[in-house]
Formats: structure tokens, sequence, C-alpha cells
């Protein structure tokens, strides 16, 4: 490996750099998810609901505003009416001030005048059993996926999709972790989301490098030249889906505000480290793996030989 | 599947031919997608309560200027007659509405109802715009109080039962169980203390929360059982986590993917069901606490059940198995058209079936239908009727069916309870509201807006990157669009949400891709200096397979996690797959025939020197 590292053509040489990049991020990914672990939103996590209602009717902005600098924790504020609104909160876990906090401001502020009418705990929005069945889920598609791609391509192509898949989720949730973004249903759907991009894009480069493989079963190139060649013939293609994907996400991300933020930071992520693993992990790590074109040498028996020899 | 004609110009008949396919296959998707142009207003209707003393409705006059006063602007108020409908105009708020007139006029009945605004001859088709999920249009909300005391209560009498059973079973004479005030006490005699222990085991292996406080009373050894507060509390939480599970799986089996459920303080559970507009079936199903039981029949001792048909009958306490072991159930009819329901049973139902049946042959079984019901005093009783009684033919396994059945609703109900489980303790429905939306307007409009953009975005750039490929391209994407949300308002289980749509647009931007493949395939080919026509079969030909590989694997996950998913990841599994096939239809397929004939036609006026 270090020869070709030292002694490949320039591709060759962006390719393994890329991916001695990959794997130091996806280690550090790794560390802080086990050091800092995720921020579960109360989708996951359950918290407290208090109803209320304001003696007159009281725009929800100005509101949001106002509890907002008397609530140290994360909060979610939604309007039942002009006067009658709800407020999920996360658990206090340290100290129980902070739910006091608003609610004892929103109470006496004049303009306000609120009147709780019920606090209650809420459990999570998703079961336990969900954890399990998604993890049961996202394990059996990689094994389908891996089993599809190793009849229609080659285990080693196979394996190189699937690698640059995982490497992709562990990624975008190792941002997660550093930046500890809420990580609630909606980033969850954008993860799935990314499982279908991410593939995508390795099958496009796979594709590209098992076709050029197959025309040149003679041998006369290095299986490193031929995957450089692939990724070359499928580069404008790569940049122009990427480019349009991310155009169509970025404006989510600036336009749509915070019920979508989350999903957009997830998805621009993912199409980003999507579109460098399909070059530097889909592709690379076959040739690690020893892929070469001889595992496209199409095996003929006698009587096919012969056909085929016929003028 | 995507094999394309190797010949250079496709004889007309067979071009026509799929022509005309596809052009019936885009029409009628577009025509179902059609009603989504016409969303739905929500009206209020509002009537006299029907057990309310008075009779008189306010006037729509009235009822008008006092929405106006609320803030509420009314755009339209009809007077039906016995009804007054309202519109509002910002309909979102017709749960705040509803809850308005209720606390003014306490007399009165008022229904939020959907109406459809699209043209008659779409209803009459019986399509139907998309339904929108809990952030975009609100739903109704059920507050459920699960009885933690009365499964306590039902679980001791079980133990007790299951007690004296044991007694029985292990020859312990001197050993007698009896019902106390907070649970049961198995007494032995003197010359029986040495059978008392294997008997506590036994039961406490059966119920591991169950408390035993073993004493000596003169010479009478007594072991109490009761719930202490520890094991009462892992009690409840055990209860509480399996109501969650059941109601979800409920739920789910009603067709609705997009609900949320939560426990709500210690003892209740909050749903929210998107859209529901006449909750009744959704009400009957949630709180149905229908479970069966399979019992063998006793002539001394045991324990007394009514039989539907009338009567008594007596029955060994324990059951061979009960509902739990139940891993399906359909509904079916017997040789003479009445309603039955087959069922098939997990390994260890199975395995106690089959022993049962095999040492019983000849003999016969009862099954037992219980459900809780409130009384005339509003208590929560519990009633238990043999529905059937039916001698064992033949060793019996896994699958076997249910007969006796009342009606074919009873059966359905009862199948679809059995699937999704049943609750260890009562449930009544407390509080049930509708609810508006939980994003705000604001929200909504500022996400379709990005998303808009972003379309605008992709637009554009293939417009200028491809030229005229990119407008063939740009028509496929809308095409797709068209597509898409049409099967999406043909399925009946698909709820929209904000992410949702995020999602959907993000399948639209993907399915650029179909087409870069393709047109880049066909610049290559023109650089290898074949014809414009040639290049374009040849790139078409060549990206096919490349297209088949990428979306069949990413429709292999897209299937998986639809199977195995629940809620929110099989709605997003579900516009994924349908994303795939119409952006393979309409990128491959239709852009195909469109690109063929505008060059076809090209070639024929302006010779090969068309640019690609």
């Amino acid at each position: 490996m270090l020869n070709t590292f030292l002694k490949g053509e320039k591709g060759t040489r962006l390719r393994f750099m890329g991916m001695l990049l990959s794997a130091i991020l996806v280690l550090l990914s790794v560390f802080t998810l086990t050091q800092k672990g995720l921020n579960f939103g109360l989708d996951f996590t359950g918290g407290y609901l208090t109803e209320f209602t304001t003696s007159q009717s009281v725009e929800l902005k100005e509101l949001q505003s106002f509890i907002a600098k008397n609530h140290n924790g994360e909060f979610e504020l939604t309007a039942q009416g002009n006067s009658h609104f709800q407020l999920r909160e996360a658990p206090t876990t340290s100290t129980t001030a902070n739910s006091l906090d608003w609610q004892s401001a929103v109470t006496q502020n004049d303009d306000i005048n609120a009147q709780v009418l019920s606090s209650a705990y809420i459990g999570s929005q998703v079961g336990d059993e969900l954890f399990d069945q998604g993890c049961l889920a996202m394990f059996t598609a990689m094994i389908a996926v891996m089993l599809y791609l190793a009849v229609r391509f080659e285990w080693r192509l196979a394996v190189g999709s699937v690698v640059a898949l995982v490497h992709d989720l562990i990624l975008v949730l190792g941002l997660f972790s550093l930046l500890q973004i809420e990580f609630n249903l909606t980033v969850l759907a954008s993860l799935l989301a990314i499982i279908g991009y991410s593939l995508n894009d390795s099958i496009i480069v796979g594709d590209r490098v098992r076709e050029l493989l197959r025309v040149q079963s003679n041998n006369v190139l290095s299986p490193a030249t031929i995957i450089n060649n692939a990724i070359k013939s499928t580069l404008t293609r790569t940049l122009i889906t990427s480019g349009t994907t991310l155009a169509t996400v970025a404006s989510v991300w600036l336009l749509a505000g915070a019920p979508l933020q989350g999903f957009a930071i997830a998805l621009f992520t993912g199409i980003v480290v999507g579109t460098f693993s399909s070059i530097c992990i889909a592709a690379t790590l076959p040739e690690l793996l020893g892929l070469s074109a001889k595992n496209y040498e199409v095996k003929v028996d006698a009587h096919t030989q012969t056909l085929l020899d016929m003028p | 599947m995507l094999s394309f004609k190797k010949d250079k110009k496709p004889s007309t008949a067979k071009f026509k031919l799929s022509y005309i396919a596809m052009l019936i296959v885009l029409v009628l998707l577009a025509i179902s997608a059609l009603p989504n142009l016409y969303p739905n207003k929500s009206w209020l209707h509002i009537s006299t309560a029907p057990h309310s003393e008075t009779q008189s409705l306010p006037s729509t006059k009235t009822l008008v200027t006092f929405l106006n006063n609320q803030g509420l602007e009314v755009e339209q108020g009809v007077d039906k007659q016995s009804t007054i409908n309202v519109l509002l105009n910002e309909p979102t708020k017709s749960a705040q509405a509803q809850a308005a007139i209720k606390a003014q006029y306490p007399n009165t009945q008022v229904k939020i109802v959907e109406h459809a605004t699209s043209p008659t001859w779409l209803q009459d088709f019986g399509l139907s715009p998309i339904k929108l999920g809990l952030d975009l249009n609100g739903g109704v909300l059920f507050v459920l109080d699960v009885d933690l005391d009365k499964a306590v209560d039902e679980q001791l009498v079980s133990a007790y039962q299951q007690a004296k059973s044991i007694i029985i079973k292990q020859k312990a004479h001197g050993v007698k169980a009896q019902q106390t005030q907070h649970g049961f006490e198995i007494n032995a005699l003197p010359n029986a203390t040495d059978k008392l222990t294997p008997v506590i085991e036994e039961l406490q292996s059966r119920f591991a929360n169950l408390a035993v406080v073993t004493s000596n009373n003169g010479s009478v050894k007594t072991a109490k059982f009761s719930y202490s507060e520890q094991g009462r509390s892992a009690f409840d939480k055990e209860v509480m986590g399996q109501t969650l599970t059941t109601l979800r799986s409920r739920i789910e089996e009603l067709g609705i993917t997009e609900a949320v459920t939560q426990q709500q303080g210690k003892h209740r559970i909050r749903i929210e069901l998107p859209g529901v507009q006449d909750p009744t079936e959704a009400k009957r199903i949630i709180g149905a606490t229908a479970s069966l039981g399979f019992y063998q029949l006793k002539e001394i001792g045991g324990q007394t059940f009514n039989m539907q048909s009338g009567g008594t009958i007596k029955l060994d306490p324990v059951p061979i198995f009960t509902g739990d072991h139940i891993n399906n159930a359909n509904i079916g009819r017997d040789d003479w058209g009445k309603p039955l329901v087959q069922l098939s049973l997990d390994g260890q139902g199975g395995d106690a079936m089959s022993t049962f049946s095999k040492a019983n042959i000849g003999k016969p079984m009862a099954t037992v239908y219980s459900e809780y019901s409130q009384n005339a005093k509003g208590e929560v009783v519990k009633k238990s009727e043999v529905i059937n009684v039916a001698n064992i033919a033949q060793h019996l396994s896994s699958r076997f069916s249910i007969t006796n059945m009342k009606s074919q609703q009873a059966a359905a109900d009862l199948a679809l309870l059995l699937r999704a489980g049943s609750l260890t303790a009562p449930v009544t429905i407390v509080h049930e509201q509708t609810i508006g939306p939980s994003l705000g307007s604001e929200n909504i409009s500022n996400g379709l807006a990005a998303l808009m953009l972003g379309m605008g975005i992709t637009l554009a750039f293939m417009a200028l990157w491809y030229r005229r490929l990119g407008l063939i391209a740009n028509v496929a994407l809308i095409l797709n669009l068209t597509s898409l949300v049409g099967l999406m308002s043909l399925l009946p289980g698909v709820v929209l949400t904000l992410p949702g749509i995020a999602g959907l647009v993000l399948t639209i931007g993907m399915a650029v891709d179909t087409n870069v493949i393709i047109f880049e395939r066909i610049k290559e080919e023109r650089r290898q200096g074949r014809a414009p026509y040639q290049a374009i079969q040849e790139g078409y030909k060549q990206a096919a397979n490349t297209i088949f590989d990428a979306n069949i694997t990413t429709m292999i996950t897209a299937l998986i996690l639809y199977g195995i998913g629940y809620g929110p990841v099989k709605g997003f599994a579900i516009t994924l797959a349908l994303g795939l096939l119409t952006s393979v239809f309409t990128g491959v397929y239709v852009s195909k025939i469109l690109s063929q004939t505008l060059y076809l036609k090209m070639g024929k006026k302006a010779g090969v020197k068309a640019h690609a």
C-alpha cells in the first residue's frame, strides 16, 4: 500500500490521502460520540409539557423571546390559540430552578399574566423498540445491499460501497455530537435520505470501474489507473448532482428556519461527505482489497469458445 | 428490464404503442395529483348538543360577530337547517374557534369537517389531496387513562387462581390458598410445611414482582403474597410500556403512520392522530380491551364462566395459552359463510397447543373472549364469555381458526386486536380534543419558499448547462413531481409533514441525477464521434445499467426500512420508494421518448446538424 501511495500517479495519491483523512475523521467522530454522545431531542428523551393561557392574546414570537430570556434550556413553544399555549421542555437534571423560572416570569408579567393549566411529564415519542428495530433494519439493509452488489458487481466493490455508507453516517453523527445539535426524529429521517444518496453515489463510480475493467481485461492498465479513469469520467456527473442537491438543501437551511435546520445541516454534511467517500473510499478500498481486471474475465467453456471463435 | 431496442430507428408501430401507454400513465397520475391544487377547507359545523335542554342555536349573525370579536375572522357563514357552517379566514385556527364557541355556548356541539374544494368530477372518482400531518394541519388528541389498580387486582386474582392449580398439580395436601384483603395467602398445616416451599417457588417464577412474607401462626405456616411498593412500581412500568407498544401497533394497524404516542404523567397516555376526521373508528380500536384465552374444561372445581349462548360452564382457571402467543390473525368464512378468525401461533403457543391437543383428543376446549366495559355505575368491569366450545378432533399445531363470531365487524376487530396485541390494563379515553397545527403558518410558508427556491435553482441550472436536453430533463422533472404527488395521493396511508415535503423535494433533486448520468454519457458518445441520434440511443443504453443498479440498491434499503421500521421511518421509506419508481419512469422512459422525438423530428428537418 505504501508503495502505491508513493509511486502512484497524482489521482491515486489524492485518493489515498483522502482515505487517510476519512479514517482520521471517523476516529475523531467515534471519539466524540463516545465522549459527548448525542444531544437527543424531546422526541427521544421525553420531558415536561405545560399548558397555560394568557389573559389577553399574545403574539407567539413575542412570547417565545420573552420565555427565552427566562429559560436556560431548550424548549418548544406552540400556540393552541391566541391566548392558549403549550410548552415542551427537557427534564431538568441538575436544578429544578429552570422550569420554575419561566413559569413565575410569565405568571407575574402584567402583559402576559399567564395561568398554568397543567404541567405533566411526557414520555418519549419513540419507544425503546424503535431503537432496536431501527438498528435491526439498518443492519439487515446493509447485508442485503452488500449481497446484491456482490452478485451484480464483485465483493470488493460491494464492501467499498457499504464501508463508504457507514463512513458517511458516522461522520454526520460525529458532527451532531461535536456541535451538540439536537438530534430529533427529523434528523433521523435525513440520515435515511443520506443512506440513499451515499449508495447512489458509490454505485455510479463503482459501475464505471466495472465497465472499464471489463473492457481492459487484457491487463494493459493497472487497476489504479482504471479507477482514476472511472472517477475522471464520472466526475462531471458527481459534481453536477451534488451541486444541485446541495443548492436545494442550502436554500432550506437558509430560508426554512428552525423546524428544518437540523434536517438541512445533516443532509448538507451527508452530501458533502457522501461525494467525498464515493471517490476516496468506495472506489479506493476495492483496490486495497486486490481488485483487478482478472476478477472480470469471463469464464467460457469449450463450447462457447468455439462459438466465439467462429468467424 | 431496462433493455433498449437495438435497432437504430424504432419501427413506428412500436414507438407509437409505448408512447400511448406512457401518456395514459402520465395522464392518470396527473389527474390523481390534481386534487392537491384544491386543498380541503376545514369548516366548523355548529349544531345543538344532543342532550341539551335548550334546543336553540345562536343566530348565524351572532356567531359570526362573536368569532370576529375573538380575532377569528370569518370568511363565510352558511345557515343550514339544523346546523350553522362557518369557514374561517385561517382554517388552521378552527381548533381554537371550536374551543371558543364551546366555552361561550355550552349547549352547542362543534365539529370540524373537511370540505373538499375540488371539482365534483374529481370527487366522483374518489380522488382527494394528500393528507397533511400534525405539524401542518393538526389533528385529534386523545388522553387515555390506564387503570393500573385494576391491572394489579387482575394480576393478584390470576396469581391466586394459579396458586390453587399449582397446589393441585403438585399434590400438596394440607396446603391451601385463600384470598385476603390485599392479596392472598397460602397456609400450610404442620404436616405439610415442606410442601409449601416448592409451591412458593413455582409461583414466584411466574410472577416476579410479587412479594412474599412467610410467618408462623401457631402451628400453621402462612405465606402472604402482595405487591410491595417496589414490585408495584416495576409492575406499573411494565404495564405502561406494554400498553404503549400495543397502542402504537394498533394505530399502525389502522394505517395511520405519522401519529404521536407518548406517556403523560404516571398513568396516562397521550395520542395525537393527524387529520382524523371521524375518530369513531380510531376510538373503537384504541380503547378496545378484547383478549382471547383458550381453556380446558373442568368437571370438579374450576371457575365458572358464562356462555355466549346462555348458561354457564366450568373451566380450569389457568389458560392453555392466551392471545399473547398469536402471531397472525386474519378473517375468513367457514363452510356456511359465517365469519371466523384464522390464527397462527408463535413457537411457545404452538408447542402448548400441540402438547395439549395430543393428550386431549376427543375432549373439549373452550375459547374465552374477555373485554372490559363500564357498568351502569361507571365502574370498569371485566366481562368474560365463552364464545365457543369445540371437541379437539385431531392433533392441532400452530394454525387453526375460531368460529362462532357474532359478525363480520366483530371478527375483523378481533383479528386486528390479536395482531396488535392485547392490553393488560383497561384504558378509558378521558379527554378528546381537536388540536391545531404544531408549526406556525410562517414556518410553513418559509419552508415552502425554501423548497421553491431549491427547485428553481435546479431547473435553471439544468436548462443553462444542457440547453435543449436540459429542457427535456426539466419536463421530465416536473412530470416526476406530478407523478409522485399523484401516487402519494392515491395511497391512503401517506401523510405529508414538513420534513416529508423537504424529503420529497430532495427526492426530486436526486432524480436529476438520472438525467445527468444519461446526458453526460451522450456527450461522451458525441465526443467519440457519433451522430446525435445514435449518441442519444447509445447514451440511454449505456446509462441504463448504472441507473438500474443504483436504484435497485436504494429500493432494497427503502423496502427493508418499510418492513422493519416504525412510524416516521416507515413514512419516509414510502416516499423514498415511490420517488425511485417515478424517477426511473420519467427520467429514463419518458425523457428517452422526448429526446428521440425531438431529435428524430430535427434530424428530418435539419439533417444531422443538431447539437447535443
